[in-house]
């Protein structure tokens, strides 16, 4: 193993803190999904390193059924926001608080 | 064997004849409704088994000395136990007679005078549930179960009289009937819970036992009079008699069943059935006396200037009532019972021929059926003239005999007041009948030929045999009963043993007959003759006849304390308590969960980031937890 597993674990933490930051500091529904699926490539990044360290294929696999999970929440995620976009004109999740 | 055979017929046929009407009542309603033959005829079956029961019972037991009783145990508890059961003496036979006998003439009669009406089914239904009811209650062997049938015999009477509900008048006299009743009703029942407390059960045949004199005269006295009080309510009498005229807005059979030959009998014949135990009570058995004298007078004023037929008979049967009360209280029990019974068949009879005329010509008004040629009809018409002279107590009707009774009963009394009483309300009895009579017979005026024709085509409607012959039926009963005078009165009085030779007033029958023929003689002045003013004399004097025709104000005073205290007082107070306590109540519950909603609505900031935030603080802190904890379980 070329690069220590520690430095990939430590990559992954990254890059999951930017997602949340993003996810939570960003005011666009946009960039909040955004935020979620650099989450979700955090996760991939960890688990791909994991399978690299044990030899094991099934980190590989669970990283292949992130990507498909993170591409159909991301399409679903996007129709949402652009019908919310026709309702009510805005993109700021500051703007929806019917239910309060 | 034998023995034991003849009792499970007599069970059989006693539970035949109380059980199947209500059958045909729930059949009729659940399944029948849209077949009014169908529904006629099962009604009709199941009373004619009834009467067929009741015939039965009554030659089988004729001559029965000890009660026959079926009973069995329903609530117990402590001290308390009550049954339910069958109670069969002499009262009750005779009594289930006359029901059923009454009940079977009505619902034949009935088929004649409903025909056609939209609502045939469900009248022959309330006519099956009354006679359920009514049954039952006549062989109830407890007072609780004599209760609860009385109450049901209450509701049919409401069903029954508010049978036309479109009209107003109908469904109001209704409601008057059903709640000037229960105010009775309330007495009596407190009444019940008196004696249970005190007595331990509800038997009759306890009550009327040599276990009642156990109890204290304070408490004998307030059962009886609390007892009496439903008595009052259920048999119109003074005060709360003005229900019954009001009753008559019901069909004419009803009025006949229900409201003068058997419903409002009910409080007589509980007066009767609970006799030996009112005896303990002088006090009450005078207030009986007295409340029964100013019922049968003042109905009897009323009667004087009626104009409707209908009210002339509701009037006269408050009055008979009162009479059989007087009796009864008077110690004349078996005079009461047989006047009971004489006076079932020939008011059901006087109202059933007025139902003939009414139908006839769409009026209630005697001097119109009078001038449209009323005496055309001859079966009505003549039948309506016997039964008219039995309530005079002419010789030889039924009513002779049991008026003499009853008046030989007042007359045993020290104080001559009450059967001076009793003969002024057979004078004005005979008074206001032949005036009725004259009236109709004998118009002063004919009217146009043209309704002539008309209030004679009539006869030839299809329904006019079924209502005829029970008129002749009832008629021929109302002239043979009287002579059955001795036999009735020894049948009933056996349970109480021999009867004790009555002080014999020889004068009684020829002042009586003395005084009817001088009401009859007034009468035919004032409205028979020819070229009579067909103007009472009491209708001569107006603040008189404003009196009796506003029913000694009893109506208004009821309606004055209804507006003034129940309204302006009772209802205002619970008005006010709803509105305040209760709506209240709700509403303070509704605002503070909308207030504490608006304080836990602080914790939402509705922004989904904030949420975000928490989550993965929280995420974090349980990482950290976790951290620290597993190293310090190491």
């Amino acid at each position: 193993m070329a690069v220590p597993f520690g430095y990939v674990l430590a990559l992954a933490g990254i890059v999951a803190l930017l997602g949340i930051c993003c996810a939570v500091a960003r005011r666009n529904l946009i960039m909040i999904l955004l935020g979620v699926e650099v989450m979700l490539n955090g996760a991939a990044i960890a688990f791909t390193g994991a399978a690299l360290r044990w030899q094991q294929l099934e980190g590989q696999a669970f990283v292949l059924f992130i990507i498909a999970v993170a591409a159909a929440e991301v399409s679903l995620g996007l129709a949402l926001i652009v019908y919310l976009y026709h309702r009510t004109g805005s993109l700021d999740p500051q703007d929806y608080r019917v239910l309060k | 064997m034998t023995a034991a055979a003849a009792t499970d017929a007599t069970l059989i046929a006693a539970l035949l004849a109380t059980k199947l009407p209500f059958v045909a009542f729930a059949v009729i309603l659940v399944l029948t409704r849209g077949r009014p033959r169908l529904s006629a005829g099962l009604s009709l079956a199941a009373v004619t088994v009834s009467l067929g029961g009741a015939a039965f019972l009554l030659v089988r037991h004729w001559g029965l000395g000890r009660p026959i009783e079926y009973a069995a145990q329903w609530v117990a508890g402590g001290d308390v136990s009550v049954r339910v059961g069958i109670l069969l003496d002499p009262l009750s036979l005779i009594m289930l007679a006359i029901v059923a006998t009454i009940c079977f003439l009505v619902q034949v009669y009935s088929l004649g005078y409903m025909a056609g009406d939209p609502g045939f089914s469900r009248y022959y239904a309330f006519m099956s549930l009354f006679a359920w009811a009514m049954t039952n209650l006549t062989l109830a062997a407890t007072l609780l179960q004599l209760y609860i049938f009385w109450e049901l015999v209450g509701l049919a009477s409401y069903l029954l009289i508010g049978f036309w509900y479109e009209k107003f008048s109908a469904s109001e006299a209704g409601k008057k009937a059903f709640v000037m009743t229960r105010c009775g009703d309330v007495a009596f029942f407190l009444g019940l819970l008196l004696i249970l407390v005190h007595l331990g059960n509800l038997d009759i045949r306890e009550l009327n036992g040599p276990a009642a004199g156990r109890m204290s005269p304070a408490v004998v006295t307030a059962g009886a009079l609390l007892i009496f009080g439903g008595i009052v309510g259920k048999s119109a009498q003074f005060p709360l008699l003005t229900w019954l005229p009001d009753a008559m807005e019901g069909p004419t059979p009803v009025s006949a069943l229900l409201h003068s030959a058997t419903m409002v009998a009910a409080g007589v014949y509980l007066f009767a059935r609970l006799f030996p135990f009112f005896a303990l009570s002088p006090t009450a058995l005078g207030v009986c006396l007295a409340v029964g004298t100013v019922s049968m007078l003042t109905a009897s004023t009323m009667a004087m200037v009626s104009r409707d037929i209908k009210q002339v008979w509701a009037y006269s049967t408050i009055s008979q009532l009162g009479l059989m009360i007087m009796g009864l209280a008077a110690g004349g029990y078996a005079a009461g019972v047989f006047h009971l019974t004489t006076h079932a068949a020939f008011k059901a009879l006087l109202f059933l021929c007025s139902g003939v005329f009414i139908h006839a010509f769409h009026s209630n008004d005697m001097f119109v059926i009078g001038r449209q040629g009323g005496r055309r009809l001859r079966v009505p018409a003549a039948c309506l003239v016997i039964a008219a002279a039995a309530l005079s107590g002419i010789w030889p009707f039924s009513g002779f005999f049991s008026k003499e009774l009853v008046l030989g009963a007042l007359a045993d009394l020290p104080n001559p007041l009450w059967v001076a009483a009793g003969l002024l309300g057979a004078f004005l009895t005979t008074y206001y009948t032949f005036r009725l009579i004259f009236i109709l017979l004998f118009p002063a005026q004919k009217g146009p030929e043209k309704i002539h024709s008309q209030g004679a085509g009539h006869n030839h409607h299809g329904g006019y045999a079924a209502m005829a012959w029970p008129l002749v039926v009832l008629a021929a009963v109302t002239v043979v009963l009287g002579f059955g005078e001795h036999a009735i009165v020894q049948f009933l009085s056996r349970p109480f043993g021999p009867v004790p030779a009555a002080a014999h007033h020889g004068w009684l029958p020829y002042a009586a007959l003395g005084l009817g023929a001088a009401a009859v003689w007034l009468a035919w002045f004032e409205f028979g003759r020819r070229g009579a003013a067909q103007i009472g004399f009491v209708e001569r004097v107006a603040p008189l006849h404003a009196l009796f025709s506003e029913r000694w104000y009893i109506d208004r005073a009821y309606r004055w304390l209804l507006d003034h205290v129940v309204y302006r007082v009772l209802s205002r107070m619970c008005a006010g308590s709803d509105r305040k306590v209760i709506d209240g109540a709700v509403d303070g519950l509704g605002q503070a969960t909308a207030s504490a909603g608006g304080i836990m609505s602080i914790l939402h900031t509705g922004m989904v980031q904030y949420r975000l935030i928490v989550v993965f603080v929280a995420i974090v802190g349980l990482a950290i937890y976790f951290f620290v904890w597993e190293h310090h379980g190491r």
